[in-house]
């Protein structure tokens, strides 16, 4: 079976290719997906969907990575193998003491924060909980991440809404395909006093992708097709990043992860003392560090760019959700983050703070095995779909933090496609289309992690409620541990993984290939789905770099 | 048998004990479901990054290997590291637990403050108002689950008063007396102190203080109907003195020995409190390391409480052996 996907899986990408060189030359190359579907498009590729809904449009090749990434966020829209639910928002409380917005990321930059009132320039935040250390490239936790951030950074970074910004770097650009080249920023001192070079910048990149250089780093994973990093030019500050082919989303990466150290600093001490100190080139340098307890910041004064506004910042953790909000109601803390639905109203009523939420980059979905009955027909897969009730889900179980999707990718992400509605709720085509799936009668179980993903108990109840409300299909959900669910869906095989389930997915990169490949291409390390097209869309859309829209 | 042999026969049953603790430990991580793999891997991690965490931290090998060289590095005094923070169990357990110490011990000086007037004034004015009052609070006390009186406490006393801290811990036992020799002033800290850890006190104190109220209010009772109370009242010996000095004594013999058990049940039973209070002790780690799958920290931590269970045990069994030698000759 694996040999047959393998060869079928070339061929298809040589036709592919063709196909995309004949766009190439005869097309005018409008690369993304303009023209709307009404009906299921793509035609499956493997031998186990034998009831997958007919093309009825032909539409062009892509001829750009985003015109790919849009036609296989259709693809997946259309052979539904999830249930498309919302996309999570990160809900913070605020204290008014401070002005503050909080980013898509999930990311909390203390240099962001500025004192509101006279009550003080320094904040207090609340997390759910603390660190796993404080070496910045040996963790890859958001709660880790909002420590080390404020005294470490990279060479690129993001923008509140998401835009790749130079840090570290002053430059950096695409030399050839397997090659790309930072320039590393001129005087930058650590907080030791040691200057910045470019054999921190190709140190810290080693270290990450190569264990022999350090750790085994849990973000290598991150980096995956960064082979190494050399200093190019001493005297022109350039580092060169090899890549183990084109890597089309290479600075997308560096933007979100790779914190770059003091290579001196770091092969000078052991692992523990690294995870418990700081050396790094941001605004705020480590105060105080008592572990699983608190962090406490002071401003660096000798900050390349203007020293922050906060003259401290301290993170402490609190797991429950009402000791959070209690500390800010109390005025302890200045930022608290998840607060749930439930404690919005308290924070919201309560004079001198407030609710602020963004749209994170989780996508929050159920997979549907594309091999068990039901869910290997295409057409039950959309009846699910057509009888959840998003807006109703969204509205009373979320109170409006979420956005229901229809595809994948979240808006505002490469290779979004804005011409997909989430499947509006249809019980009589639901009906219809169980009908036509030869499925009726089917009885389904929707397995949820407890309390992992906001209101996920909730949620997955919602959903099988709504869709047992279809008179052919019985449908009821049950909880599990989130380690019972983990370690069904990592083994790497498809036949070891419940059948339909509740899962969450955080994308930092803000690429569409970032959630596609590895939850629903067919070598994914967590997919639940197998499809030739979608397969050949995703290996076309990795063959062109980012850049050439 | 002599007090020596006794000590070190109940000194021999202790290790065993320990042992079995230590076996029991190490074998609920084989009987919970997920892996810490799970945990220290991303989830899209690979197949193959998640054997080389397997390896790095041993969990590649049989299951006897594994337990022959925890049980080999624990007698080495080595408790292995935290998957999670690559610190030393010993460190982060021994860490944390003083503060889960000093919460247990001011849980228990509440609940004595409490409990043993509330109980005297129940079985002197039995079938009075004050005797209502104080069996209900004891009837309250028992029923009422932790995790909401905590949270009742703080809206009420830190949110609405603001008169105390919600959560966290200012400072500890040992920093308050840094403090009179040392730069900051020493009031601000034992205040700041003795106000964080007073909600939470409260909160773990209150079920033992409902406890130990009953315990004395009926061991009064006993006491106040025995033969020897109507001799020392036929002698003619003021009531006060008949029941502080000769009924009360005798009532406290058993809460002392309740007590000194408790205070190990309190160690344990502190893990809700703390998860309440964000109370950094040995409780808030286990229910981390529990979450995380951080196997080593759990191990740490329960064999630390398990032990001191253990030693308090063979400390009440000593204690009782000296007063009432017939306990060494049985």
């Amino acid at each position: 079976m694996a040999e047959k996907d393998t060869s079928r899986r070339r061929f298809l990408q040589a036709a592919g290719s063709a196909t995309a060189a004949v766009a190439l030359a005869g097309c005018s190359g409008t690369g993304g997906e303009s023209s709307p579907t009404e009906e299921p498009t793509d035609t499956s590729g493997d031998s186990m969907q034998t009831t997958e809904p007919q093309q009825t449009i032909e539409r062009p090749e892509p001829s750009t990575r985003d015109g790919y990434l849009q036609r296989a966020n259709r693809h997946c829209h259309d052979q539904a193998p999830w249930v498309f639910l919302h996309r999570q928002y990160s809900v913070y409380g605020v204290s008014d003491d401070i002005n503050w917005q909080p980013r898509r990321d999930e990311r909390v930059d203390a240099y962001a924060i500025e004192p509101a009132t006279d009550s003080g320039d320094s904040a207090v935040m609340t997390q759910s909980q603390m660190d796993s250390g404080l070496d910045p490239q040996d963790h890859r936790e958001t709660p880790t991440d909002n420590i080390v951030l404020q005294a470490y950074e990279g060479l690129l970074e993001r923008d509140r809404q998401g835009a790749i910004i130079e840090v570290l770097a002053t430059d950096y650009r695409r030399l050839d395909e397997t090659t790309v080249q930072f320039t590393v920023r001129d005087n930058v001192s650590f907080h030791s006093g040691d200057s910045l070079t470019p054999e921190d910048v190709a140190y810290s990149i080693n270290r990450i992708v190569k264990e022999s250089v350090g750790i085994a780093s849990p973000q290598s994973d991150q980096l995956v097709g960064v082979a190494g990093a050399e200093v190019a030019s001493s005297d022109d500050r350039t580092v060169n990043v090899n890549l183990t082919g084109l890597n089309p989303i290479v600075f997308q990466s560096f933007a979100t992860y790779c914190d770059i150290m003091n290579k001196s600093w770091v092969t000078s001490h052991d692992n523990a003392y690294i995870n418990q100190n700081m050396e790094g080139t941001g605004p705020f340098k480590l105060a105080n560090y008592e572990q699983g307890v608190a962090v406490e910041f002071t401003r660096n004064d000798n900050y390349w760019q203007e020293a922050a506004a906060l003259s401290g910042f301290t993170i402490n953790a609190a797991s429950e959700s009402s000791t959070r909000v209690n500390r800010l109601l109390a005025g302890e803390s200045d930022i608290i983050v998840n607060v749930p639905p439930q404690e919005v109203s308290r924070v919201n009523n309560n004079d001198g703070t407030s609710v602020s939420a963004v749209p994170s980059t989780r996508v929050i979905f159920n997979a549907m095995r594309y091999d068990v009955e039901p869910f290997v027909s295409p057409l039950f897969r959309q009846a699910v779909n057509y009888a959840v009730d998003l807006e109703s889900i969204v509205q009373n179980v979320l109170q409006t933090f979420g956005d229901p999707t229809g595809q994948p990718t979240l808006e505002g992400f490469f290779g979004y496609n804005p011409d997909l509605d989430p499947y509006p709720r249809d019980l009589d085509r639901a009906e219809q289309l169980v009908e036509e799936s030869g499925y009726a009668g089917a009885e389904i179980e929707l397995i949820t992690p407890i309390g992992r993903y906001l209101k996920d108990v909730e949620i997955a109840q919602a959903v099988a409620a709504q869709v047992d409300e279809l008179p052919n299909v019985t449908a009821r959900a049950r909880q599990v541990e989130f380690s019972t669910l983990v370690s069904q869906v990592t083994t790497g095989k498809i036949e070891d993984k419940p059948h339909w389930y509740l899962l969450g997915w955080g994308n930092a990169t803000f690429d569409a290939v970032q959630t596609i490949q590895p939850l629903l291409a067919s070598d994914g390390a967590l997919t639940s789905y197998k499809n030739d097209e979608l397969d050949r869309l995703l290996d076309e859309a990795q063959s062109l770099p980012s850049e050439s829209n | 048998m002599g007090y020596g042999r006794f000590l070190l026969k109940r000194g021999v049953q202790g290790v065993g004990v320990v042992w079995g603790v230590v076996t029991v430990v190490f074998l609920l991580r084989f009987i919970t479901p997920g892996s810490p793999i799970d945990t220290v891997a991303p989830l899209d991690a690979s197949q193959e990054t998640r054997r080389q965490i397997a390896r790095e931290l041993g969990l590649n090998q049989p299951l006897y290997v594994q337990y022959l060289d925890y049980i080999w590095e624990l007698l080495h005094g080595n408790m292995g590291y935290s998957y999670i923070s690559s610190i030393p169990a010993s460190v982060q357990v021994f860490q944390k637990l003083p503060a889960t110490l000093e919460l247990a011990v001011a849980a228990s000086v509440v609940a004595i403050v409490l409990s043993i007037p509330l109980g005297v004034v129940s079985a002197t004015r039995r079938h009075q108002p004050a005797d209502y009052a104080a069996t209900s609070f004891s009837l309250l006390g028992i029923s009422t689950p932790n995790f909401w009186l905590g949270i009742m406490l703080v809206l009420m006393f830190a949110v609405e008063l603001n008169v105390f801290p919600t959560s966290g811990r200012a400072y500890g036992f040992m920093q308050s007396l840094a403090a009179i020799t040392g730069p900051r002033p020493f009031f601000t800290v034992v205040t700041a102190w003795v106000a964080s850890l007073f909600l939470p006190a409260i909160t773990l104190g209150t079920y033992f203080t409902a406890l130990i109220t009953r315990l004395v209010r009926s061991g009064m009772l006993d006491e106040l109907s025995s033969g020897y109370v109507r001799a020392t009242r036929a002698k003619g010996l003021p009531e006060t003195l008949v029941r502080y000095k000769h009924v009360l004594r005798n009532t406290l013999v058993p809460v002392v020995t309740v007590l000194g058990l408790q205070l190990g049940t309190l160690i344990g039973g502190a893990v809700i409190t703390e998860a309440v209070f964000a109370w950094p002790g040995l409780g808030s780690e286990i229910i981390r390391a529990i979450n995380a799958r951080d196997w080593p920290i759990l191990q740490g931590s329960l064999i630390v409480i398990g032990t001191g269970f253990v030693l308090l045990n063979i400390v009440v069994d000593a204690l009782y052996a000296y007063l009432d030698p017939r306990v060494v000759a049985e």
